[in-house]
């Protein structure tokens, strides 16, 4: 098993530093760096200007070479400087991956723990009315499209009831305030978002541990099982439910992969500090060293998921090895 | 089934020979699918979008409805409301009509002329001036005559009238004719991304999962490389790739359908992962069940394991993949043309009607309710046609 | 099931049309939030290139000279403007060669926040870290313009600037901005010869809110970036006293979410840089429907929406086709009917706010909408209509690739309008939109697009080099640069801007500029549209707040605003 894991480890860190080029060299593929996109909107910038920036920028430079470059300033432990809002990367990120891993991980525990009981009652009952309910909840939460989701739950919860903030991370001048205070600020901020993203997780979560159930007490040793009198907790837990795992886990593991990577649409809504917009105007807006620090967060994680799933596998199934 | 009663001395040859014929495969499939009355209602709704969109263009000519027909001063008109044309668009109408029938048209204005229904100023043109009135005054001052001008004229003025079921969007078009060619753009991405998806993914997970080792190692981290890709620049990068030079795929795109044929390209590369780790997962368990063994051991061929005795196991989360996949694709297709690789404008689809009508949710929030209802209804029988499927293939339940 | 699922969808139907009179009456000077949508950036004024970020610092800083809401240039730190009328400016001749020396004064009573006097030393050494080719400026014309600059040996305050090229927009100086020299002139020494290095480390940066970085009416209180920003007023403040004791700019990116904060009173206004057009003139309605206690303000901007023309390509070569295109359409309609008449219809590249614009009848003549016109120009071009109603000629459709930026709705629409026009008078257009960065950095740029729609922003009294000149046609060998798209070549119009930059008389300024107006209505290298308008919303009880309409925000007066 620790073989195995080193072993993984090592291929891990080989595609990540594989992809890490991949991803540079995209940037670089993508056409109309920011000096290009600076001038539409300002006539007066001159053809001078662009090839002083370029350099200075080294936008001039082969790819491999300003890879080269970022590669030895990342080894010497500084994550660089964000081009865009001309402050450290790491400054500028940490506060907000802290943001987004807050609002993903509440979101993806509660939906879980909403989604599995939900999916697993369903499965056992199929076809009753607590079923069709679940199913029409799922599928709604499925097909809402999350603007309007959260455009909804900002019109009721804020606009007309007034309950609630409409946006932000937390009260303006609330950073000083006494550690209670602040978290309560923080909460009340989050449940918006929360609600949002959780209504549609749950969704899927529902339908995929629904079905993995239907399938899992279809087997015969449930029914040998239930021949043999045994409890029904015991039936649906040990023989069901663990049957049921292994879809469970890799669908678990994928969204748990996401944890860093925030959710664009909902935290641009909720106009919440995640990570989501950063990384998606730093793309556009080829901010580098942001770009790739989200780059690596984001491959490490998946790797890193797809790892423990494996592990998982093994535990939810004794029969699979890793040799 | 019913089982006939099994009277020996009561059978003919001819139902004996019937008995022991056994059931096609897919017959049993049908008649287990059959039985699940809400996946026959799922692929009823589907049907009838299927029938819609292929029948578009009949719809459009029977309701006299155009997609794409204008009406500027008939904007974000409420469900259940009559446009109107404006005066301009009616001036243009009747200076159509007055051409191809010139007769007509100055036996009508001497008409006009005659009655005083309209009084024209210096250099107005009588028949215009009157035309161009409100559709309800110009109908109540002619009802009563009939004249072979006065007719033709009539039917001329019901077109200046349309009615809308489901109201008009940002440039005045008819939002219940746009939603039925958005049906063809939406469902096209849904089935054919959930099908390419479903193939692609199979395909890989069941040989990374049986084969396991390097092969497994070499898929799995290719699976997790496109996982991982950043989308937006991959997208970008490809938005500024003019496809039309790569030889292989001129033959398949015309100018008009270029910007279609790169989105299901882009969108059947970016979905079928999921797939391919859930089917990965399932088979690495059932590698070890006794009944691969089994088949191992009388000497089957890999492909006939895979096939025959893993698909139908894994069956169960792939059809929930897909099903959601379904929805996904729908509204992915949306998001893509905000980087100008979906759907251009003025082709509609229910993506693109949804976030065209994200800025005015607050005026106007039917504009965004009736696409959000096709999608769902679409998601909702996908998912109930998956759930029908996965009952009737299912070893597990099929009884023979 | 199904009636409990119908009761909460009508309740929540019910819940979300059913509106809060939400009343802005509490509203004092004691605190004031404004919504924006656009992101903002480190506020150093050298290295800031966002709009939001000019919007914000006009809070808490001030020029040389500054643009008013008439578009007149009025100063800000300084007396008075030199001019070769008031004495204060004179052209000189150095070795052949014209240049313009000027005297500036700085108000005696200009301090930064922390009680320092603004001194010309400032300005001395912004710019000199701009000429820095290790410190990233953008647009470095406002700098590099001035050769030397002399500071009075017994007045600090005092100093010559001198011009290395007689042009007559020497003064117009509203990007120089000047930096602390008494803190940032240290950093500046350790860092200038790091690669950018200064950026890096400046104050701006490691201590945004340090009072001596501002010489505004306002000082920061409290930056976070892609958040907010808070302001407190500067009590060393040369001009008036604000009267709002704490501004607070907030960061919304989604539009909708921003109307909505609008509406349940977590802001009390939208800056220029906030709700987008549609949503605006709906909020106006709703705003006079229920008599809301707000005003929704458009002002026409000087942003040219308009659609380049291909003169490269061999149908758009033809110059009764491109006139065409123009005449047949209906620009009144569509700013009517798409925009409730709240955007000003654009004729031609000056914008009626500049005092360039002119509208000769030769100019109002090819300018007007005649469909009839177009169709008969199109017709001498020998495209005649085919059976489906689109003009052929030798076989081939008139058929035009029509793009812009992808995911701007706004444009979207105009776009769509106009290819129903086009298709009236027998021209097919395709919408191919890209990606901004794909749009601006390889379509426009290498000019591969057919027609092109999207704006630029230009301020009063510029001269269209960059524009209009046949060198900035943008071609493989100048490195695709310029933004001479359309590909417009004329060899009078490249002498009139020639001429245009080095006259000093104001009439004869004018007119050459109509001179070159003139011809760009004739050559037709552009479909104008309009200008776009400026959208704020203001709480009705706010009192002095002027919309500028151009690049020079109104927060340039913030410290006049009151809510009492």
């Amino acid at each position: 098993m620790t073989t195995f894991i080193l072993r993984r480890l090592i291929q891990t860190l080989v595609v990540i530093a594989l992809l890490s080029y991949v991803c540079f060299y995209l940037m670089t593929l993508m056409p109309g760096d920011p000096v290009e996109l600076m001038i539409q909107s300002n006539p007066k910038i001159t053809s001078e200007d662009i090839v002083r920036l370029k350099q200075l920028y080294g936008l001039d430079q082969p790819a491999y070479k300003r890879y080269a470059t970022w590669v030895s300033t990342i080894a010497q432990g500084d994550l660089g400087y964000s081009r865009t809002y001309r402050v450290p990367v790491g400054e500028l990120m940490g506060p907000r991956l802290y943001n987004t891993f807050i609002l993903s991980m509440l979101s993806l525990l509660i939906s879980l723990a909403i989604a599995l009981p939900m999916g697993i009652y369903s499965a056992l009952n199929p076809g009753g009315k607590f079923d069709s309910f679940v199913n029409l909840f799922s599928f709604a939460g499925i097909s809402i499209p999350s603007f309007w989701l959260a455009l909804m739950l900002i019109i009721i919860f804020s606009v007309n009831l007034g309950w609630l903030p409409a946006g932000g991370t937390e009260t303006v001048g609330m950073s000083d305030a006494d550690y209670f205070t602040m978290i309560k600020d923080r909460g009340v901020y989050l449940i918006l978002p929360i609600l949002s993203l959780s209504i549609q997780q749950i969704g899927g979560f529902v339908r995929y541990a629904r079905s993995a159930m239907l399938e899992a007490m279809r087997n015969d040793y449930i029914r040998t099982a239930k021949a043999k009198g045994l409890a029904r907790n015991v039936i649906i837990w040990r023989h069901g439910f663990r049957n049921a795992l292994i879809p469970l886990i890799t669908i678990i593991a994928l969204s748990f992969s996401t944890l860093f990577s925030g959710a664009l649409l909902t935290e641009t809504v909720f106009a919440y500090q995640g990570v989501g917009k950063l990384v998606y105007d730093s793309i556009i807006g080829n901010d580098y060293n942001v770009a790739m620090i989200s780059f690596i967060i984001s491959v490490s994680m998946v790797l890193l998921m797809n790892l423990v799933a494996d592990i998982l596998y093994g535990f939810a199934d004794p029969r699979i090895t890793f040799n | 089934m019913a089982i006939p009663q099994t009277n020996e001395s009561s059978l003919t040859q001819g139902q004996i020979n019937q008995l022991e014929k056994a059931t096609p495969f897919w017959k049993i499939i049908f008649n287990q699918f059959i039985e699940h009355k809400m996946a026959v209602a799922g692929s009823i709704v589907i049907l009838i979008f299927v029938i819609i969109a292929l029948g578009a263009d009949i719809i459009s000519s029977i309701t006299g409805l155009d997609p794409q027909k204008q009406n500027v001063s008939a904007r974000y008109l409420a469900p259940f409301s009559t446009s109107e044309f404006s005066m301009d668009m009616k001036e243009n109408e009747i200076e159509k009509w007055s051409e191809k029938n010139p007769e007509l048209a100055v036996e009508l204005s001497n008409f006009i002329k005659e009655k005083s229904l309209f009084s024209a100023t210096d250099g107005q043109n009588p028949l215009i001036g009157f035309g161009t009135q409100d559709v309800s005054v110009v109908t109540a001052a002619i009802a009563s005559e009939n004249s072979a001008s006065i007719n033709s004229f009539k039917e001329l003025t019901k077109t200046f009238t349309t009615k809308h079921w489901f109201g008009t969007d940002e440039v005045g078009r008819d939002v219940l004719i746009r939603l039925i060619y958005g049906t063809r753009v939406s469902m096209g991405v849904g089935v054919m991304v959930a099908i390419a998806s479903a193939l692609i993914g199979l395909l890989v997970g069941s040989v990374a999962g049986f084969y396991g080792g390097r092969i497994d190692t070499a898929l799995m981290r290719i699976t997790d490389a496109l996982l991982s890709l950043p989308l937006v620049p991959v997208l970008i990068v490809l938005a500024a790739v003019d496809l039309q030079k790569l030889p292989a795929i001129k033959a398949l795109m015309r100018p008009d359908n270029e910007s279609i044929v790169k989105m299901f390209i882009i969108l059947c590369f970016f979905s079928w992962m999921t797939v391919a780790r859930l089917v990965r997962g399932s088979i690495l368990s059932l590698r070890e069940r006794e009944f691969v063994l089994a088949a191992k051991t009388l000497g089957a061929k890999d492909s006939t394991i895979i096939i025959k005795h893993m698909f139908p196991n894994v069956i169960a989360p792939m059809l929930v993949a897909i099903s959601l996949g379904v929805g996904n694709s729908i509204l992915f297709e949306a998001a893509l043309s905000f980087l100008g690789l979906g759907i251009m404008p003025p082709t509609a689809s229910w993506g693109n009607m949804l976030n065209n009508a994200q800025e005015v949710i607050y005026k106007n929030m039917w504009l965004t309710i009736l696409p959000g209802i096709m999608i769902l209804l679409t998601t909702i029988s996908f998912n109930f046609v998956g759930d029908g499927l996965q009952d009737a293939v299912d070893p597990k339940s099929i009884r023979r | 099931m199904k009636n409990s699922i119908l009761i909460l969808a009508a309740s929540l139907l019910a819940l979300s049309s059913c509106t809060k009179k939400e009343s802005s009456s509490n509203l004092n000077n004691s605190e004031y939030k404004i919504g924006i949508s656009q992101e903002f950036e480190n506020l150093n004024p050298l290295v800031m290139q966002m709009v939001a970020t000019t919007y914000l610092y006009s809070i808490s800083g001030r020029r040389l000279v500054n643009m008013d809401e008439n578009s007149k240039w009025v100063p800000q730190v300084v007396t008075e403007i030199p001019t070769l009328e008031n004495k204060k400016a004179k052209i000189i001749t150095v070795g052949g060669k014209k240049k313009v020396v000027a005297e500036w004064e700085i108000l005696s009573n200009a301090n930064w926040g922390d009680g320092k006097p603004v001194i010309c030393e400032d300005f001395a050494l912004a710019r000199e870290i701009a000429m820095n080719p290790n410190v990233s400026v953008g647009d470095k014309e406002s700098y590099a313009q001035i050769e030397k600059i002399d500071i009075d040996p017994k007045n600090p305050k005092k100093c010559t600037f001198t011009y290395g090229r007689a042009r007559f927009d020497y003064y117009m100086l509203g990007t120089y901005m000047p930096l602390p020299s008494h803190l940032e002139g240290e950093v500046y020494k350790k860092h200038k010869d790091e690669r950018e290095g200064y950026e890096k480390n400046s104050l701006y940066s490691k201590e945004p809110t340090n009072p001596g970085l501002y010489n505004g009416p306002y000082l920061i209180s409290e930056i976070k970036l892609g958040d907010h920003v808070s302001f407190t007023p500067n009590p060393h403040f040369y001009g008036e006293k604000p009267k709002i004791q704490k501004v607070i700019v907030k960061l919304i990116p989604n539009t909708g979410t921003l109307e909505a904060n609008l509406q349940s009173g977590t802001i009390d206004a939208i800056g220029v840089v906030g709700l987008d057009f549609d949503q605006a003139t709906g909020f106006d309605k709703k705003v006079k429907a229920e008599k809301l206690p707000y005003s929704v303000n458009f002002v026409p901007g000087l942003t040219y929406e308009h659609i380049d023309m291909n003169m490269s390509h061999p149908i758009l070569k033809d110059l009764n086709v491109r006139k065409a295109l123009i005449q047949g359409l209906d620009r009144q309609t569509l700013i009517k009917s798409l925009f409730d008449g709240k955007q000003q219809i654009a004729i031609h590249s000056v914008s009626p706010k500049d005092p360039w614009y002119s509208e000769t009848d030769a100019i109002k003549k090819e300018s007007q909408y005649s469909k009839a016109n177009a169709e008969k120009l199109l017709d001498a071009a020998g495209w005649k209509k085919g059976a489906d109603g689109i003009r052929l000629k030798d076989g081939k459709k008139l058929s035009l690739e029509f793009s812009s930026t992808a995911g701007n709705k706004t444009r979207e629409l105009v776009q769509v309008y106009l290819q129903d026009q086009w298709k009236q008078i027998g021209v097919e257009v395709t919408i191919k939109n890209y990606p901004a960065r794909v749009f601006f950095g390889e379509i426009t740029k290498k000019r591969k697009f057919d027609l092109a729609l999207y704006a630029w922003t230009s301020s009063p009294e510029s001269v269209p080099r960059s524009t209009f000149h046949s060198s900035s046609i943008p071609t493989e060998k100048n490195g695709w640069s310029g933004q001479n798209q359309p590909g417009w070549n004329n060899q009078t119009v490249d002498k009139l801007i020639e001429d245009l930059e080095v006259e000093f008389d104001p009439a004869k300024r004018l007119t050459i500029a109509t001179k070159i107006t003139e011809e760009y209505v004739k050559d037709a290298p552009v479909i104008p549209l309009y200008y776009r308008s400026e959208i704020s919303v203001t709480p009705s009880k706010l009192k002095n707040f002027v919309m500028t309409g151009h690049q020079f925000y109104e927060t340039n007066a913030i410290e006049k605003w009151t809510l009492e």
